[in-house]
């Protein structure tokens, strides 16, 4: 994966970024992606306007890690907080408020809570951001006229030319066969 | 290639032939009659024991077919497709409802061992003497049943339609059940939140949270979808359901089950929280029972056991999709609302500290056998699954995200 | 026109379409991002210059305020809170009904809240604006607000933890950031969407700026979903902590009427069913402002109108629990103010109180009404009128007569009051003009998740039971 430099992408040297071929509809990409995976492609990627039951199985893509990172940037700040507070109760600026003992930890919970779900949620975002290289403002796929209908109503498979099977002639036919319904050949840069 | 559709088969709806569950209601009955005898035997003398072990198995149980009586009028009311398939066992395990008059019978015989702070009259103080209207042994009585009327009424008439649907297919039995769930949950709400103000919250007379019920409704539900997790499991390992009931519906049973864990623990939690927070003596005074001796590390261990060990141990999607965590966690959950029961009750009685007994266990058994009783007698009785509900095929079929 | 009511009659057997008109993903594009890319259309501009106005009216009344000085409130004493913490809670209130839509119903697997969440969500966000407004001007000195929060100062002064007040600081504003990450993260595919079809430089750099790159990738959606999934596991206890720690700024005291173990679930189901309301009052004018009629179904809101009478009932039942157990408990001072919210001086309120919230819902149950916008729109409004009037009764009936008959006295809010709270309405109206103006109205991505042709494996049963009789 990288560290991820936001904007650009950092892609190889190369004339042409790969093939972008566009599909119908959910159905025949989905059998197109399980084609594309079974054939053994590693570089690729399926884009479609809306998320699509099943597709990243289709593809074979592992579960994301990113609740575990929720879960640690969550009890953190969960931790955080009550720290805080013990350390501003207790140490910094003591104050006997009613009676109440100065780590009052029930009355401590409400603000423990928060910073919790606050860092938990932080942690999601940000922890997704990272994970999909997000921003990337600028990428070859933008390119192509057609892609523009990938947030719309198209569904595009993208397979890189750095892929180790990567052959303009046969990939091509490979998702001509899968039931693409235009295959272009994509510039890098 | 289409993925044509899972063919599933229809004898999967029915328990196998020499299935030990067919056993459960004479297991049931035997393990009633045993408890009941032997705690008969053991109260002589230690008589408030008895009765205060028995409302404890008395406000377990009760919960449980409770709990399944919430999720069958839900289930109608919000005309939900994934829960049709465990709809049955719900239906069931409310049928329960219909024979706890029966364990209802030693609670009221008790009352003046439960209840003598109010069932006193002639030391009652200027407060109680006001509450008189409503603490009164006549009106506990009486709305005692009336509670047990309803709940069997409503239990009964969801379970047998949805049987009747199982030959018939009838497209109204649904439709109408759909209608009178709303103000069945109206009732339902109003019924069981007055009958545990009544059985649990009178022991203390003097003492009162507006919350109090809630309280009592969310460890309900705690119970009764551990319970469902459990059944479900051990009906699959049977050899029913399968294909029926898929690990879909085991994650959103694990699912059900871990929300209400929290949201049990937010009640609470609210109610001890405003209750320290504002320390009014009479209010407090609840709480510091719950604190004396060795109650201490009891409520320690119930906040940390209901609700910090199964936040955590529940928390993924593998826990709940694994029979192994999924079983585990559920049975840990039953064991943790039977400690919570124990909690709400026997500080009254147990000034000092904890002290378990054998009458615990022997009431336990009483009320459970009767309860096990009457839901494997349900379970016998029809089908698993509605078989012919008509958004069966719905409920079959759904995945999680 | 016939085929627009279709969808309310729900076959037993099946579920009835959610979107109607056969949409298919194009033409649903182009309906909800029409509204962006033609000319401001002179309807706008009648909503916005009045919201502008109302808002123009907010900024004299701080304004006021802040010169002047809390004085110019109608605070007395017993009476010490009054109008403003009744507006911060209003507005809060409301806004919980938009993370509920976002986050409750999508772990509900709803799928009709595709049509009504990116609209819900931003109401939340600017409710939470209207409602920061209040606890930041009410403060007297203003100048030094930043004591609220837990910075090192030159006074090695910090805040008091133990005040529900500090808890509203962080659950408030909490609250505001996360919906806004949820709402802008919501966004960003619709984003991307508007970047790819607009023809102005100008709008493809800003929109495409906010969409950040979005290429609509499948591996950038599984971890999208994924921080959906977790954002509205994480968004549901926070929406049902926020207005639980608000509520807590009442019962965490002693006062009769306040101090109530319930008010934690009760202050929640209250927000939900006033956001609701609004919500459903908000997406009348708009269905029909923006001619959504096929997204914006009769369905969904006879949906919207049974979560209206389900939280309503619950906050029928707490009104009920309440005043059974200030019978039950034998205080006469909690006994004392019951009978005097019904028949006190402000009898009148609590009246209003009880016929919005608790009676007027009630004519939900007849599907025919639920089902009727006319209906739908002057209940929604009703609800709303009765939630103010129950966070009002709460603070004054309460305060202005408690333990000591001798400090008793009556409150009443001076024009300025008055003003602040019109100006509120200003605020929020503002906000939701320019949502409406330069942002996707609609979840298109997600409505297109629940479209026909949206499953991979087709539409047909997935289920055959074998063997069946």
């Amino acid at each position: 994966m990288g560290l991820p430099i936001p904007l650009i992408p950092q892609l190889p040297e190369g004339k042409n970024f790969g093939l972008l071929a566009r599909f119908e509809n959910a159905q025949t990409i989905y059998t197109a992606c399980e084609k594309v995976r079974d054939a053994g492609y590693t570089k690729w990627d399926s884009h479609t306007p809306f998320p699509v039951h099943g597709l990243d199985h289709a593809m074979g893509v592992k579960a994301s890690k990113l609740p575990w990172l929720v879960l640690i940037t969550g009890l953190s700040g969960a931790t955080g907080g009550m720290l805080l507070q013990w350390w501003v109760s207790v140490h910094a600026y003591p104050l006997v408020i009613s009676g109440k003992p100065l780590f009052s930890w029930p009355a401590f919970v409400p603000v423990t809570f928060e910073l919790g779900v606050l860092f938990g949620a932080l942690g999601a975002v940000f922890g997704m951001f990272a994970f999909n290289q997000l921003p990337m403002l600028f990428h070859p796929l933008f390119s192509s006229k057609a892609f523009a209908r990938a947030t719309d109503d198209g569904f595009f498979i993208s397979i890189e030319s750095w892929d180790p099977k990567y052959d303009e002639t046969q990939t091509a036919a490979l998702l001509r066969e899968a039931g693409a319904v235009d295959v272009e050949v994509v510039e890098n840069g | 290639m289409s993925h044509g559709p899972r063919i599933v088969d229809a004898a999967q709806m029915d328990l196998p032939a020499g299935s030990l569950w067919r056993r459960l209601p004479l297991v049931g009955a035997v393990l009633a009659v045993a408890g009941f005898g032997l705690s008969f035997a053991m109260r002589g003398g230690n008589e408030e024991q008895f009765y205060s072990s028995w409302l404890v198995a008395f406000l377990y149980f009760m919960s449980l077919g409770l709990g399944g009586l919430f999720f069958v009028l839900v289930q109608f009311a919000t005309k939900s497709g994934w829960g049709i398939v465990v709809r049955r066992l719900a239906e069931n395990t409310a049928a329960s409802l219909a024979v706890m008059f029966l364990a209802f019978i030693p609670v009221y015989m008790g009352l003046n061992q439960l209840y003598h702070h109010w069932t006193d009259t002639a030391h009652l103080d200027a407060i109680l003497q006001g509450k008189s209207p409503y603490l009164n042994t006549t009106r506990f009585l009486i709305f005692g049943l009336a509670y047990l009327a309803i709940w069997t009424l409503l239990a009964l008439w969801f379970r047998s339609g949805s049987v009747k649907q199982d030959t018939t297919g009838d497209h109204d039995l649904t439709r109408r059940r759909v209608k009178w769930a709303g103000p069945g949950l109206i009732v339902f709400a109003l019924t069981s939140t007055f009958a545990s103000f009544d059985w649990a919250m009178s022991l203390e007379p003097h003492w009162y949270s507006t919350i109090f019920g809630v309280y009592y409704f969310a460890g309900s539900l705690v119970c009764v979808f551990a319970f469902l997790s459990l059944v479900i499991i051990g009906l699959r390992r049977a050899g029913s359901l399968e294909g029926f009931v898929t690990v879909e519906h085991m994650q959103d049973m694990g699912k059900l089950l871990y929300a209400f864990v929290v949201f049990w623990a937010y009640i609470g939690f609210s109610q001890f929280f405003l209750i320290w927070y504002a320390n009014i003596p009479e209010e407090t005074v609840w709480y510091l029972a719950r604190l004396t001796g060795n109650w201490k590390p009891f409520t320690l261990f119930l906040a940390v056991g209901h609700f910090i060990v199964p936040f955590f141990f529940l928390m993924s999607r593998h826990a709940k999709r694994k029979n192994l965590t999924l079983g585990v966690g559920a049975l840990w959950m039953m064991f943790m609302h039977l400690v919570d029961m124990y909690w709400l009750v026997m500080p009254t009685f147990q000034k000092d500290g904890y002290a378990l007994t054998l009458l615990d266990l022997t009431t336990l058994l009483a009320v459970g056998g009767l309860f096990l009783a009457a839901f494997g007698f349900f379970l016998t009785r029809a089908k698993l699954v509605p078989a012919k509900d008509p958004r069966l095929i719905e409920s079959i079929s759904f995945q999680n995200f | 026109m016939a085929q627009l009511v279709e969808n309310t009659h729900e076959p037993v057997e099946g579920r009835a379409p959610l979107i109607l008109g056969g949409h298919d993903f194009k033409s649903l594009t182009d309906k909800v991002v029409e509204p962006l890319e033609r000319k401001t259309p002179i309807g706008w501009w009648l909503c916005f210059i009045p919201s502008l106005a109302m808002l123009s009216v907010l900024g004299v009344a701080i304004g006021w305020l802040f010169w002047e000085g809390i004085g110019v409130w109608g605070l007395n004493n017993p009476v010490g809170w009054g109008w403003a913490i009744v507006n911060f809670v209003f507005w809060v209130g409301i806004g919980h009904a938009g993370t509920l839509i976002s986050a409750i119903l999508f772990l509900f697997r709803q799928t009709w809240r595709t049509s009504i969440n990116r609209s819900a969500e931003a109401m939340t966000i600017f409710a939470v604006m209207c409602a920061l407004i209040f606890p930041g001007i009410h403060v007297g000195r203003v100048w030094v607000a930043y004591w609220m929060l837990p910075v090192p100062n030159q006074m090695s002064m910090w805040p008091n933890f133990r005040s529900p007040l500090v808890w509203d600081v962080f659950a408030v504003s909490i609250y505001g950031s996360v919906s806004l990450l949820f709402w802008y993260v919501g966004m960003i595919p619709d984003l991307a969407t508007i970047r790819d079809r607009t023809p102005s430089r100008v709008k493809k750099i800003l929109y495409g700026m906010f969409a950040l790159g979005w290429r609509a990738s499948t591996r950038h959606w599984q971890h999208y979903e994924r921080a959906y999934l977790i954002l509205a596991s994480l968004a549901t206890p926070l929406v049902l902590s926020v207005h639980s720690i608000v509520s807590m700024d009442f019962a965490t005291s002693q006062l009769p009427g306040w101090h109530t173990t319930i008010f934690p679930p009760y202050f929640v189901a209250g927000a939900i069913f006033s956001g609701f309301a609004m919500v459903v009052t908000l997406m009348i004018i708009c269905r029909k402002a923006f001619k959504m009629e096929a997204i914006l179904t009769l369905r969904h809101f006879e949906n919207m109108a049974k979560i209206i009478m389900l939280t309503g009932m619950m906050v029928g039942y707490a009104y009920s629990i309440e005043f059974f157990i200030a019978w039950y408990s034998g205080n006469p001072y909690e006994q004392f103010v019951f009978i005097n919210r019904a028949f006190g001086p402000y009898a009148w309120g609590y009246w209003i109180m009880v016929s919005c919230n608790v009676i007027s819902p009630q004519i939900f149950w007849f599907k025919k009404f639920r089902t009727n916008l006319k209906v739908l729109f002057v209940v929604s409004i009703f609800v709303n009128i009765g939630m103010w009037f129950e966070r009002f009764v709460i603070v004054a009936s309460s305060l202005h007569r408690d333990f000591l008959p001798s400090s008793w006295d009556y409150y009443s809010p001076t024009k300025w009051d008055v003003m602040t709270f019109i100006g509120s309405f200003g605020l929020f109206f503002t906000m939701f003009c320019l949502f409406a103006r330069f942002l996707p109205m609609v979840a298109m991505a997600e409505v297109k998740t629940v479209l026909p042709g949206a499953d991979p494996h087709g539409d047909g049963p997935k289920v055959v039971i074998k063997g069946a009789d």
